[in-house]
């Protein structure tokens, strides 16, 4: 989970806060409330999940309780990818 | 028939719609937010707590409140308090940085600031540095929750008198010269605006609207301004982040009625589980912004049978509305943005005022009680779209024999991005404050969901300059989200006239082509 929790951070940093910020995101912090992504990086963010980790989100998963933080991402990967 | 009955009502300021309403429906529903449910009566009590606020801050009328919250029972209440206490809304955009908000402050003077908890960090920078306006009345985060649920509420008889052609509201709007415009709308221009609207959809008092957009922009502020005329009650989820959640809202709710822009029904059809659902209670949809693709027409009517889709075109400066194409015409009409809403008088004009003939391409020019008052301190900028003959949109379009508008194309080379007016000149102006970069431009380049998107070129005053990744955080750290670009490109030079200025179009056209 820890290392999920890793690139999920990477990758919001590189690609929404363009390197900047990192360290004031908390891992339980909501995208929404910050700020961070908007209705088209979700998109975004849901291209690169499928890339990456071999599963598709289903329309009615794209729901904040499985995206809308680090901590949230990460559960939501690690379920999919267990089964 | 529905929305005959608007005619005949004798509001006279904007403030009016709420409180006749709340004295004929108190116990309706006005607004559901986050499970929240807020009755007419209870809306127009926050509203003159937050009026009686104001006036003991000893504002004279015709000052300028500010308005910055995503929570709508808070940017409601402030909105009608401000004009119940004889001043005028500035409902500010909530992607701001402290740049933006700065000008924003400045440029209208503002005297009252209320602001969500969220947006305090952002004001404080801004306050601590100075914004040339005076804040009288500043309420941001507790103490504006405090004033809407224990303060005092204002006498209506005792508040200033203002009439229909005092101003009610400024929205700023992006134009062709970097900074945006604040958009004077009085009280008349709101009231005939809104009335036209409510009589061509049928909205009445059992209409449940579920509102995305937000209350800032005109095309959200007609939404709720039309709704809370007729008493209906409004859904409010402006975060399209997660369709899916709207969709649940939808359900839950039984809306009649929802209002979109292009990228709004784009996402709902391509990531949201819509389809897997009937709306037998949605008697209307909406969209403004841009026509609607054939395409996009037949898969919203297939996905909604019994409801009827309207295609509306207007702009801020308009109040926003200016044409409407019936339903009934939606499929044999493709493309086209239909025909001026009651009030209105739309014509084709040519470069010198004459009209075009039918079948060939004309700027669009408005007259209603509709049209804006001018642009805030921007009396030259005013001149250039208020004319004798009227308001010159910068709309090209045709007509055809049965006096069906279609719009061509711009004028301007503003981008029309999601729900977003972009002057390309301000990210422009924003990339070369750079050190490093030499020449910037920004075009808009087709999108299949946002209808535009942003792409910035730029050239470098030593090849091995600066890299995109520092572009990007430069623009992230000084404009709001909305305006920093898709896509950035670094290029050796731009295609040129032969005086040297870069062809835009060429540019839109290679990168098209590429």
């Amino acid at each position: 989970m820890s290392d999920i929790k890793i690139k999920i951070r990477e990758f919001i940093i590189e690609n929404f806060l363009f390197g900047e910020g990192g360290e004031e995101l908390k891992d339980d912090d909501s995208f929404l409330d910050k700020g961070v992504i908007d209705s088209t990086g979700v998109l975004e963010l849901v291209e690169w999940i499928e890339d990456n980790y071999q599963f598709k989100i289903e329309d009615d998963e794209l729901i904040p309780e499985n995206l809308d933080s680090i901590n949230n991402l990460a559960a939501f990967i690690a379920k999919k990818t267990s089964k | 028939m529905r929305g005959d009955h608007v005619k005949g009502q004798s509001w006279t300021t904007v403030s009016d719609l709420l409180v006749y309403t709340a004295c004929k429906y108190p116990g309706k529903t006005a607004l559901i937010y986050k499970g929240e449910e807020i009755s007419y009566e209870q809306l127009l009590v926050k509203a003159l707590r937050v009026a009686c606020w104001l006036k003991e801050k000893g504002l004279s009328p015709g000052f300028r409140a500010a308005i910055l919250t995503d929570n709508p029972i808070e940017y409601l209440s402030a909105y009608f308090g401000s004009i119940l206490a004889g001043g005028i809304s500035v409902g500010l955009n909530i992607q701001t940085t402290p740049r933006a908000l700065s000008y924003f402050l400045q440029d209208t003077g503002a005297q009252a600031f209320m602001a969500n908890k969220r947006f305090e960090a952002t004001l404080k920078q801004v306050l601590t540095k100075g914004t040339g306006a005076e804040i009288i009345a500043l309420a941001s985060g507790e103490e504006l929750t405090d004033i809407l649920e224990t303060g005092d509420s204002a006498e209506l008889h005792l508040l200033p008198w203002r009439s229909s052609c005092d101003l009610a509201q400024i929205i700023y709007t992006s134009g062709t010269t970097g900074k945006p415009k604040g958009v004077c709308l009085r009280n008349r221009n709101l009231i005939a605006n809104t009335m036209s609207i409510i009589e061509y959809l049928g909205i009445d008092s059992s209409d449940r609207v579920m509102a995305v957009l937000p209350f800032f922009y005109s095309y959200g502020n007609s939404i709720m301004l039309t709704h809370i005329a007729m008493g209906s009650t409004l859904v409010v989820n402006q975060n399209f982040v997660y369709p899916n959640k709207i969709v649940e809202d939808m359900l839950k709710y039984r809306v009649t009625a929802f209002s979109g822009v292009p990228s709004t029904y784009a996402i709902l059809l391509k990531r949201s589980n819509i389809s897997s659902y009937s709306f037998p209670d949605l008697r209307y949809i909406t969209q403004a912004g841009a026509a609607m693709a054939p395409s996009m027409a037949q898969r919203l009517q297939k996905l909604f049978p019994e409801t009827k889709i309207y295609i509306m075109y207007g702009q801020t400066e308009a109040s926003a509305r200016l044409s409407y194409l019936p339903s009934e015409h939606l499929l044999h009409k493709p493309g086209s943005i239909g025909i001026p809403i009651p009030g209105v008088e739309l014509r084709l004009l040519d470069e010198d005022g004459r009209p075009v003939p039918v079948g060939e391409v004309g700027e669009i020019v408005a007259r209603g009680e509709n049209i804006m008052a001018g642009y805030w301190n921007a009396p030259d900028a005013t001149q250039k779209v208020l004319k004798p003959e009227g308001l010159r949109t910068g709309d090209l379009a045709r007509m055809d024999q049965d006096g069906f508008l279609y719009i061509v194309s711009r004028k301007s080379d503003i981008i029309k991005s999601g729900s977003h007016r972009i002057a390309p000149k301000e990210i422009e102006d924003v990339a070369m404050e750079l050190r490093g970069v030499s020449e910037a431009a920004v075009v808009g380049m087709p999108d299949p969901i946002l209808g535009e998107s942003i792409w910035l070129f730029i050239t470098l005053e030593h090849r091995e300059g600066i890299d995109k990744k520092s572009v990007m955080r430069h623009l992230r750290r000084i404009l709001p989200a909305y305006k920093v670009p898709h896509e950035l490109r670094i290029v050796e030079d731009f295609p040129r006239t032969s005086t040297g200025k870069i062809q835009k179009n060429q540019l839109k056209q290679l990168t098209a082509l590429n």
